[in-house]
């Protein structure tokens, strides 16, 4: 029961802090606002009475920004749509965040600029410093300077004011008789000239085109301090970008600098391992040419001392073939005939054993009067058959003849039943 | 009779506020209103839908500490709730929140769960680590909690300069007078788990830190993860350039009050480093 009590305690509690809320209350004047991206703490924005700027830029999508106080109260924020931009006002009071979201696929930026309300003071000042900077030529890099001018012009223009006002009031008082009654001023109006009518009009119209000119110019300067407010906002985001970037460059740096002697000398180790490696192989490679030219020289000579024993024995050999010859020359003349008709027959061998797979086939023509069977005699007679006829011509198929074919064919033209014979039809 | 009068009264007024829920507002005055009037039954829903995540997730017990933990991110969810979405008009607010909280449920860790968290000590060093990662007061608070060190001490051991200082002493003092206690409202400690945690303290000064640092690790740990991401542990040396050189002056304040190990890395850099003795040990204080 006692614990059921304390959750209800609690839960009562809660909702009477967040029913609560005073949101801006909590914070100071000059205290930063904390600027929380996806929940994660990126910055904070000191706003006192000037303006300030954040800007961040990440490869994440911003889903949500949250503006909290130094004591953590979240006084505003908005969610990011997942493309594209979305704006938020945050009123503290009478001060204001800007915040501007922007998410591409590239990742998400915001700006958070805070705006601290206008005084009567700062509005008027701003106004004429407008003035001012449109008739003095602006350097947006003398920002200082043109701050103390704005200043120092201000504090003038008001004190002659001031003095005008005194002395405008002193007349009235010194001399009352000169104050017309509304009814005096249009009996003046009727009795006054021409003339003088045209002049009231003319200085009127002056008067309406210098208050034109004033508007304009007013609203050029604001144009031009808006430009100025954009530019600082760059300058500043450029300045921490800068600024990061040289904590990473220290940050790698020092990465660097602990493991030198392991980065320095990798890439020297690496070359001499090297070369040692190479040395030795090109060791290697010499000591194996050495070897191999060593045994070349060694069979080298080996061949010429077999050679010297062949040319001795090829002496020796000529001459016992030299008395032989002596003894009977009759022997040596019949041995070269037998040697010769050898070498002529081995060529009809060959060309029998390469062609004797296949038919040798020849055309042939009769002489007149020659009959079928004298014809197939002569077909038998040479162990063949009879092919195709065409035009006159026979075909005859054979087995290979132990002649060549040229010869063969001569000798058959030679046979009395043979008119023409040829290899082709 | 009158009870289930009042009971069928109660229940006609939710369905009324629920289905006023469900329809769009158009701006954020309407926002405002619809939601304000709507805040327990917000609190009762986002806290449901805790208990569903957890009880899915195998971390649920039932008892008053995971009622209280419930309640605690229901109320952490509404509230974020009633910042944002605001912002989102024309909405249907019902549908909004409870897609805020189906998205931060979707989150990998989306709260600090540790069964050993949810104990009074548990909870003690909890919030106040969660409340360091969105307040620069508790975050500051943190080093006094830690280690007992006063604005002076914490100037001198982060190595901070003049206007930086003059911040911590406002921290201080705003910590003391309120955020202390606002903290402790929020994570639902009583005055007596308070007197008990300090009673504690003095009489089992060592066990009890001990047992701190076991815990407070595990906080920091998640929690750290909220810093910017270029915000990582550091070596000595390099945390030494960084206070010789006397820039990143947020690293420091935000990092070495999340991390006792960095702490111990860093003791002694700081302009108390002439007078640096023995490292830092964690010594707990619960009172501001």
């Amino acid at each position: 029961m006692g614990q059921e009590e304390d959750l209800e305690l609690y839960r009562l509690q809660l909702l009477e802090s967040m029913s609560e809320r005073p949101s801006h209350s909590g914070r100071g004047l000059l205290d930063p606002i904390q600027v929380y991206v996806n929940e994660r703490r990126v910055g904070e924005l000191r706003g006192a009475e000037i303006e300030a700027t954040l800007n961040i830029h990440g490869v994440d999508h911003i889903e949500t920004v949250q503006l909290r106080t130094e004591d953590g109260r979240l006084l505003g924020g908005l969610v990011a749509p997942e493309s594209g931009f979305r704006t938020n006002r945050v009123g503290l009071s009478a001060d204001m965040v800007e915040l501007c979201v922007h998410n591409t696929v590239q990742g998400g930026s915001l700006s958070a600029v805070f705006i601290p309300a206008p005084s009567f003071w700062t509005r008027t000042r701003s106004l004429l410093a407008d003035i001012v900077d449109r008739w003095r030529s602006r350097r947006p890099d003398a920002v200082m300077a043109y701050g103390f001018r704005t200043v120092a012009f201000t504090q003038a223009l008001l004190a002659i004011a001031v003095v005008g006002l005194v002395a405008d009031r002193v007349m009235i008082w010194m001399a009352p008789e000169h104050i017309i009654a509304p009814t005096v001023q249009a009996e003046v109006l009727r009795t006054a000239s021409i003339g003088e009518i045209e002049q009231l009009a003319k200085q009127l119209r002056e008067l309406r085109s210098m208050q034109t000119k004033v508007g304009e110019a007013l609203q050029s300067q604001e144009k031009g301090m808006t430009l100025l407010h954009q530019t600082m906002a760059r300058l500043s985001s450029t300045q921490e970008s800068v600024a990061s970037s040289v904590v990473m460059v220290k940050e790698e740096m020092e990465k660097r600098q602990e493991s030198p002697e392991r980065e320095t000398d990798r890439p020297t180790q690496f070359p001499a391992g090297k070369g040692l490696v190479d040395q030795e192989q090109f060791e290697v490679a010499i000591h194996g040419l050495a070897a191999d030219n060593e045994r070349l020289s060694k069979q080298i000579a080996g061949l010429e001392e077999h050679n010297r024993m062949l040319t001795a024995k090829l002496q020796t050999a000529i001459a016992h073939v030299a008395k032989a010859v002596e003894q009977n020359p009759e022997r040596v003349v019949a041995r070269e005939a037998d040697l010769s008709r050898k070498h002529q027959l081995v060529p009809v061998a060959d060309s029998r054993q390469s062609t004797q797979g296949q038919p040798f086939l020849f055309w042939v023509t009769f002489s007149e009067g020659t009959t079928q069977e004298s014809i197939d005699q002569w077909v038998n007679g040479m162990k063949g058959h009879k092919g195709a006829q065409n035009e006159g011509w026979q075909e005859v198929q054979i087995l290979p003849p132990p002649v060549p074919p040229d010869l063969f064919l001569e000798q058959i033209r030679g046979e009395k039943i043979i008119k023409e014979a040829r290899l082709n039809h | 009779m009158q009870n289930t009068l009042r009971k069928s009264h109660i229940i006609a007024d939710r369905t009324a506020t629920v289905s006023r829920l469900e329809e769009v507002v158009a701006t954020s005055d309407e926002f405002d209103q619809v939601v304000a009037q709507a805040l327990p039954i917000l609190l009762d829903r986002a806290a449901g839908y805790t208990k569903r995540f957890l009880r899915e997730t195998g971390q649920w017990n039932d008892d008053i500490e995971h009622e209280k933990f419930a309640l605690r991110w229901g109320s952490e969810y509404l509230e974020r709730f009633l910042v944002c979405g605001r912002t989102e008009v024309p909405c249907r607010p019902l549908f909004l929140f409870d897609s805020l909280v189906a998205k931060q449920h979707s989150r990998p860790e989306p709260f600090c769960y540790h069964p050993d968290l949810l104990k009074p000590l548990g909870r003690f060093l909890d919030g106040l680590v969660a409340r360091a990662v969105v307040s620069r007061d508790a975050l500051i608070a943190l080093y006094h909690h830690s280690y007992g060190w006063g604005a002076g001490d914490v100037i001198a051991v982060t190595g901070l300069n003049g206007l930086e200082s003059q911040r911590i002493y406002k921290n201080f003092r705003r910590w003391r007078e309120s955020g202390w206690q606002r903290t402790m409202d929020e994570i639902g400690l009583t005055k007596m788990e308070l007197a008990e945690l300090e009673n504690q303290r003095q009489r089992h000064r060592q066990r009890f830190n001990s047992e701190a640092e076991r815990l407070i690790r595990v906080a920091q740990g998640h929690y750290r993860k909220s810093e910017p991401d270029h915000y990582p542990c550091l070596s000595r040396s390099q945390w030494g350039e960084m206070f010789s050189q006397g820039y990143g002056c947020d690293y420091r304040i935000w990092h070495l009050a999340l991390c006792l190990d960095c702490m111990q890395t860093a003791w002694g850099l700081g302009s108390s480093g002439s007078s640096a003795g023995e490292k830092p040990r964690l010594e707990l204080q619960v009172r501001p």
